[in-house]
């Protein structure tokens, strides 16, 4: 991928720069005064900070001199998160018992690709580029395939043909958004998908033979001492929890960037708009890596009050290494009229982790 | 004045240079060669707050987006508004500190009261039918998970029911009446002497403890060294379950997990799951306070029932005194109980008060 990026930038080169604006100082002011004032509403005006900070990163994000832009309002989002809320409570008190739990469970997995779909057309159409809302319109049953049944048929294979149902799930949710009238469409062949997969097990299995070669006593001293209902030797003890956590530091957060990057580049290098707009994502998975663990490690020691300069420094970095490769004129977009959407699905993905938005 | 930005027209990506000339009480947007695109009354311009320095954006009634770089001139044509307070106090400024410490206090005061009040809420709105659910489904799951039948005889359940009804008559009737209080039989080898109390009422006695209480006397009396009352034992440990029922501990420690799930989710969830895990497993060091505090509440509550129903709170005591002997007097940081003398002590405390001030 960054070979095509590096030779796509020689003499000629069309291409026009993503470009983020955001400063850490204005960012950090706007984090705090939604951070305070959702503590003191006990979460309540932490709908109208989404929005806010939604609005930060898009309306700061700019291609071709034009900036992207979020229009959910609070309101919405409020309304979603407490239906998402309520139903979250059902559930657990549902699958507290053996018997419900697993229609409970059944149930889940039935609306799951529903509550996805909700939640990725709520956000495409409440996002637009250069004036013009996007829109996604996939359908239930594709996403019963690609989000529940290939995941689910994976299993049987180990997961080694997890970057088959990755792909699908991409090929989805790429494909099934426009700009306006215009259609994305999204494809790519399966050895990149695989290059990212196999990166990232290779990483964890790293540091797992790492962590075991050096940790394997106390971790023996910590586990017999349990069995023998002994207390812990204080030492091995102290041991094992710095050893969980640097391998959550050290294995498990480069693991999820270098997924992140590689697939990151994947999905703009395969993506179409309206048949002749071309993008390029060039970015270095192990700078990646990098990025995201010197954040988290600052962000931990500075008690959390780094995270806005770490958000924007990702923000940055990601921008930096997209471009996009106009096949046409940029002022041919036209929009749909505006329909209504509710928040639900979106505020479901919000409290689950999952993320709709656009991959600026 | 105009104001120098481009517009774009409704629903459309074309991006033209363009100013906007506010004249009087109306504006009009002017193209490059001057020529007028749009105009309409300044009072029917939707524009939209400002956020950082991104362009502002103003919309015409008839859809036109205008954008500008020109926050000044903007504010001059809309006067004072919400956003723009909120804009100001969102500026950085030394104010900012105040900000921070803001957040901590808050966050601090959430974690001492603001969850507690919220656990409470959830507990009110709870209906009884899902309680009794939560009961259900946490038995079916021990029976599946850990438990087998009981294989007590006819004649020790007997008596543990006697002083279980002994216990229950002395509630005042609105707490007798607001749970389904009833014992359940079930052999847990991995607990030891010990009973479980669940939200609704339901209370599972393990066989070890009636056993040790009704049976294995003499070693008890071996351990703690000196003699002992089985039932007021049992009526201690039974007092101590009804207490966590009446007092709602169980649904209360369990709201008070998923607002806090909840919380972290709303305040930290666009950091990125790692930062949100660590919040959420210290979270759970730090709980361990409160199931402490629940433990010696419910042995309040506890000591003054037996004693209502004229047992012998010395009972409860020698309970502990045995636990302590046998599985270590410990209570570090991470115990969800407080250590067995430190409750002893408690208890002599609470019996020594004349009953009236309790």
């Amino acid at each position: 991928m960054a070979e095509t990026a590096g030779s796509g930038r020689s003499e000629g080169d069309r291409s026009v720069p993503f470009e983020f604006k955001g400063d850490t100082y204005e960012w950090l002011g706007i984090w705090a005064v939604n951070l305070f004032l959702t503590i003191i509403t006990f979460g309540i005006y932490s709908a109208w900070a989404k929005v806010r900070m939604r609005k930060y990163f898009y309306q700061n994000t700019y291609v071709a001199g034009r900036n992207f832009d979020y229009h959910a309002t609070g309101l919405q989002i409020l309304i979603g998160r407490i239906i998402v809320i309520v139903g979250f409570i059902i559930y657990n008190i549902l699958a507290a018992n053996p018997v419900t739990g697993i229609f409970a469970v059944i149930a889940l997995l039935v609306i799951l690709p529903w509550l996805l779909v909700r939640a990725l057309r709520f956000n495409a159409r409440k996002s637009s580029w250069s004036n013009v809302r996007f829109d996604f319109d996939g359908g239930y049953w594709r996403a019963l395939a690609v989000w529940v049944i290939y995941p689910t048929l994976t299993f049987f294979t180990a997961y080694l043909a997890w970057p088959f149902a990755d792909r699908a799930q991409r090929r989805f949710s790429v494909g099934k958004h426009r700009l306006g009238a215009a259609k994305f469409d999204f494809d790519a062949r399966i050895g990149p998908f695989y290059k990212a997969f196999f990166a990232t097990v290779a990483w964890l299995v790293l540091w797992l033979v790492i962590f075991a070669l050096f940790m394997a006593a106390p971790f023996y001293d910590f586990v017999s001492a349990i069995e023998q209902n002994r207390e812990p030797d204080p030492a091995s003890a102290l041991m094992v929890i710095v050893a969980i956590y640097g391998f959550i530091f050290l294995a498990v957060i480069p693991a999820g960037a270098i997924y992140r990057a590689f697939i990151r580049n994947i999905l703009f290098n395969g993506a179409v708009l309206d048949g002749k707009h071309r993008f390029v994502s060039d970015m270095k998975p192990m700078t990646f890596a990098w990025i995201l663990l010197s954040n988290a490690v600052l962000i931990i020691i500075s008690m959390g009050l780094m995270l806005p300069w770490a958000r924007i420094r990702e923000a940055r970095y990601s921008a930096a290494h997209t471009r996009l490769y106009p096949g046409g004129s940029l002022d041919e977009f036209v929009g749909d009229l505006e329909t209504r959407t509710t928040a639900m699905g979106d505020a479901f993905t919000d409290l689950d982790g999952f993320d709709v938005g656009l991959p600026l | 004045m105009d104001i120098l930005g481009h517009i774009y027209p409704a629903r459309s990506s074309r991006r033209i240079d363009a100013v906007l000339r506010p004249s009087g009480g109306s504006v009009e947007v002017l193209g490059p060669l001057g020529e007028q695109l749009a105009h309409c009354l300044i009072s029917e311009l939707k524009i939209d707050p400002p956020l950082g320095r991104a362009p502002r954006r103003v919309t015409l009634p008839d859809g036109t987006l205008f954008e500008t770089e020109n926050h000044a001139a903007i504010e001059a044509l809309s006067g004072p508004t919400a956003g723009g307070a909120l804009h100001r106090f969102e500026a950085f400024h030394p104010r900012l500190v105040l900000v921070l410490v803001g957040i901590v206090a808050g966050i601090l005061f959430l974690w001492r009261y603001g969850l507690d009040l919220m656990a409470g809420a959830a507990v009110a709105l709870t209906p009884p039918p899902v309680i009794s659910l939560i009961d259900d489904g946490v038995l079916t799951s021990v029976d599946l998970a850990i438990a087998t039948p009981s294989t007590l005889g006819e004649n020790d359940r007997r008596r543990v029911e006697a002083i279980f009804q002994r216990l229950i008559d002395d509630l005042p009737p609105g707490e007798r009446g607001s749970f389904d209080f009833h014992l359940v039989y079930r052999k847990l080898e991995g607990l030891g002497p010990n009973a479980v109390a669940l939200p609704n009422g339901t209370i599972i006695v393990t066989d070890e403890i009636v056993r040790l209480m009704f049976d294995d006397t003499e070693a008890l009396e071996r351990t703690i060294g000196h003699p002992v009352s089985g039932e007021d034992m049992l009526a201690g440990v039974l007092g101590h379950e009804i207490g966590h029922v009446v007092e709602k501990h169980g649904l209360r420690q369990l709201y008070r997990s998923v607002s806090f799930a909840v919380l972290v989710a709303l305040l930290f969830g666009d950091t990125g799951p790692v930062v949100e895990d660590v919040v959420l497993e210290g979270s759970v060091v730090l709980s361990l306070q409160y199931s402490r505090r629940h433990e010696a509440s419910a042995d309040a509550f506890g000591v003054g029932l037996v004693e209502r129903a004229g047992y012998d709170a010395q009972g409860l005591i020698d309970f502990f005194d045995y636990v302590g002997r046998n599985f270590g007097d410990d209570a570090s940081f991470l115990s969800t109980h407080p250590a067995p003398s430190d409750r002893i002590e408690e208890i002599r405390r609470l019996m020594d008060q004349p009953s009236a001030s309790r």
